[in-house]
């Protein structure tokens, strides 16, 4: 805070003494916090030690070194473990605090090496058989539980992804429109069901009240899923199109009707962006097809609606701001 | 010469100030409300997500405006008709820039940028399109002139950042056109850096800029890593034998002067950084922490990479957990709380998303089920195609 800014405020009469003094007395006081430094620190850490020990495992497979790797993974994993159970909060419905980022982040490597040492048994075993769906499945439901007991949104992140890997999808978020191939309609379907079913876990973690504040990230990847399906199948299916379109709105609809709920204008933002881009692709394929200058039309179309959207988007802001 | 009004961006700064106290408890909320009623601010800033959202709308008007432009200059052969159409949509984009300021006061609402960095960029397309016999340092001048002038009317940070990087290329083209040049580039872009720094470092707080303090501020980032990579051992060596002496790649004279710059200037940062308790200085010499390792590893192999980066991670991971216990209790003024300043990355769960990208889950086999990429085993967890 600046204390100029507070004087001259002072002066003008708009703040007493007594809060200006506050105001200096805080300012005065002032730590340095290095919150962030230590979180990054903390990420890195997390990421490039579970990374190097993980390949440290699988090059050094043949030799003898690679048991005390795999010894050293487990300590490490049932250390963290440990530290977080002896530090937890009590099991809560709610949100609990985490008592520090290095119990964020030891939960994190804990749960990281697990995956890593099934990976590993899976990989030279053949622990789980041949049903290779098992290797992605029991990763998946530790990480669940792990999410739940502990009250970690990154693991529960985790656990999503995996829980779409393990649907056969991929929905990390540089990966949904890279690593999946949308030309192939199981996909799509999947894809679909897998945001329906993302968006009713959202619901009922708030309906039931049982964390409620995981149903942002169920939300998030639930919504977006969908609507990336959506659109591909709008793309792909020849007659069908129309249909899919019917979906879509209905779902955008929906996101939007609750957004407006729960006054997130980021889910509004979703709704009217996928709403658009689907509504653009039905005139393509219906209107824009069939014109003759379609190239300029379709130009000017895309420079209006564009114009349009902006402009909806900046009053429908400024009326939940307002609300 | 800044397009908003002065008064407008004052009222901006007073209400910020304010809410920042009250979110510490120090003014009451009719204290606030009555500030903000005092100092009325007219400008639109939306939140970070509807910046980004409006951001690409507007650089997608933007693309078809100007293909649409491309469009009707395809009929002339000649490259002046690209050209025209060009420059035409550059005028368009400010023209469009200034009218909305004058109408609807946007301000960093991710319109703004959108116009700005496009007017900007289609400018120069059209300048260079077809331009083949333009100097390197020719190129540098209009980019920095263009930058320059787009920073002082919309106090943007990212047009301050390209203008700075623009004018120390300008130098650096001019400066090779000096027989021996080589010898001293190193150092004289090392003290024009040096000398950015001082400069900005005093202008922050200058009241009569104030408006582009956030422009100095990363003025101020960007000198410190310009200083730094000027006499990097990589840096320096990789450019020389690329410009003058390709088949003759052995070392540079000198070397153990710019090793030791290497090595010493990061810790030197970070020692500044704790002393003068400066955020600019200390997360400077943090992220430079990154490019010494890169840098000793990109000649020396010290051990392999997974032994380097589990041990690094250990290190890492040891460390923070040894502050946060000596700062269990604040020490000399620093403290492991977070600050009070909280953001849409809280609201968007930002970490949790980034967590989900960065460790990605196994891949799945491709025997089951035919056709399904899942995810690929990237560098997190270990999957089972290693």
């Amino acid at each position: 805070m600046n204390i100029d800014t507070f004087s001259k405020l002072q002066k003008e009469g708009l703040i007493s003494d007594e809060e200006m003094q506050r105001v200096t007395h805080a300012e005065n006081n002032r730590l340095f916090s290095l919150h962030w430094e230590i979180k990054s620190a903390l990420y890195l850490g997390v990421l490039l030690l579970s990374g190097g020990l993980g390949i440290l495992v699988y090059k050094n497979i043949d030799t003898i070194g690679h048991q005390v790797i795999l010894l050293f993974i487990a300590l490490l994993c049932i250390g963290c473990y440990a530290y977080c159970f002896r530090h937890r909060a009590p099991f809560s419905r709610e949100k609990t605090e985490s008592p520090n980022a290095f119990y964020d982040y030891a939960l994190l490597l804990g749960s990281l090496t697990f995956v890593t040492f099934i990976g590993y048994l899976q990989f030279q075993y053949t622990v789980f058989g041949t049903a290779y769906g098992l290797a992605t499945f029991i990763p998946m439901v530790a990480l669940f539980a792990t999410a739940y007991y502990f009250d970690h949104l990154g693991i529960l992140s985790m656990a999503v992804t995996n829980l779409a890997a393990w649907a056969g999808i991929a929905i990390t978020p540089f990966q949904i429109l890279s690593q999946n191939d949308f030309g192939n309609e199981n996909l799509i379907y999947i894809g679909v069901a897998l945001g329906i079913g993302l968006v009713a876990l959202a619901e009922l973690s708030e309906k039931r009240n049982f964390k409620k504040h995981f149903a942002f990230t169920y939300r998030n990847f639930g919504v977006h899923i969908f609507f990336i399906a959506t659109i591909a199948a709008m793309c792909i299916f020849e007659k069908w199109f129309g249909l899919w379109f019917l979906l879509l709105a209905a779902g955008a609809y929906l996101t939007w009707h609750r957004a407006f709920r729960d006054h997130s204008f980021y889910f509004v933002l979703l709704a009217v962006l996928y709403g658009y881009v689907g509504l653009s692709i039905l005139l393509g394929r219906t209107v824009f097809n069939h014109l003759a200058d379609d190239i300029y039309s379709g130009f000017l179309y895309m420079i209006f609606s564009t114009v349009g959207v902006i402009m909806f988007l900046i009053k429908l802001n400024k009326k939940i701001k307002q609300q | 010469m800044i397009a908003w009004s002065s008064v407008t961006l004052d009222n901006l700064y007073v209400q910020n100030e304010a809410d920042k106290a009250h979110r510490q408890g120090c003014i009451s909320t009719e204290t606030q409300e009555a500030i903000r009623k005092a100092h009325p601010v007219d400008l639109y800033t939306p939140n970070p997500v509807i910046r980004v959202g409006l951001f690409l709308l507007t650089a997608i008007v933007v693309a078809f405006t100007s293909g649409f432009f491309l469009l009707l200059a395809l009929s002339s052969d000649t490259p002046t008709g690209f050209r025209v159409a060009l420059i035409l949509a550059s005028l368009l984009c400010l023209g469009v820039l200034e009218f909305a300021i004058s109408q609807k006061r946007p301000y960093r609402s991710g319109i703004n940028e959108a116009l700005l960095w496009s007017a900007v960029g289609l400018f120069c397309c059209g300048i260079f399109i077809e331009n083949y016999d333009m100097s390197e340092s020719a190129w540098a001048l209009t980019v920095f002139i263009l930058t320059v002038l787009g920073t002082l009317r919309y106090a943007d940070m990212v047009s301050s950042a390209v203008a700075y990087l623009s004018f120390l290329l300008l130098v650096f083209w001019q400066a090779l056109k000096i027989p021996y040049s080589t010898a001293f580039m190193p150092f004289l872009l090392m003290g024009i850096s040096l000398a950015v720094y001082l400069i900005s470092s005093r202008l922050v707080k200058r009241p009569a800029l104030r408006h582009y303090s956030d422009c100095f501020t990363l003025l101020r980032v960007l000198s410190l890593i310009t200083l730094y990579m000027a006499g990097n051992y990589y840096v320096v060596r990789e450019t020389n034998s690329m410009l003058f002496m390709p088949d003759n790649d052995t070392g540079i004279p000198a070397g153990w002067l710019f090793w030791a710059l290497t090595v010493i200037i990061p810790p030197l940062y970070i020692y500044l950084g704790v002393r003068k308790k400066d955020a600019v200085l200390l997360r400077t010499g943090v992220i430079l922490i990154a490019m010494i390792v890169f840098t000793i590893r990109y000649y020396h192999s010290v051990m392999p990479l997974e032994s380097a980066m589990a041990l690094g991670g250990l290190v890492l991971t040891g460390g923070a957990w040894a502050l946060i216990r000596y700062l269990h209790t604040p020490k000399n003024g620093f403290t492991y709380a977070p600050s009070d300043e909280s953001g849409m990355a809280d609201r968007l769960k930002l970490e949790s998303l980034i967590i989900a990208q960065t460790f990605p889950p196994t891949a799945r086999p491709a025997d089951t089920h035919p056709n399904f990429g899942g995810g690929s085993g990237g560098g997190g967890g270990a999957s089972g195609d290693f």
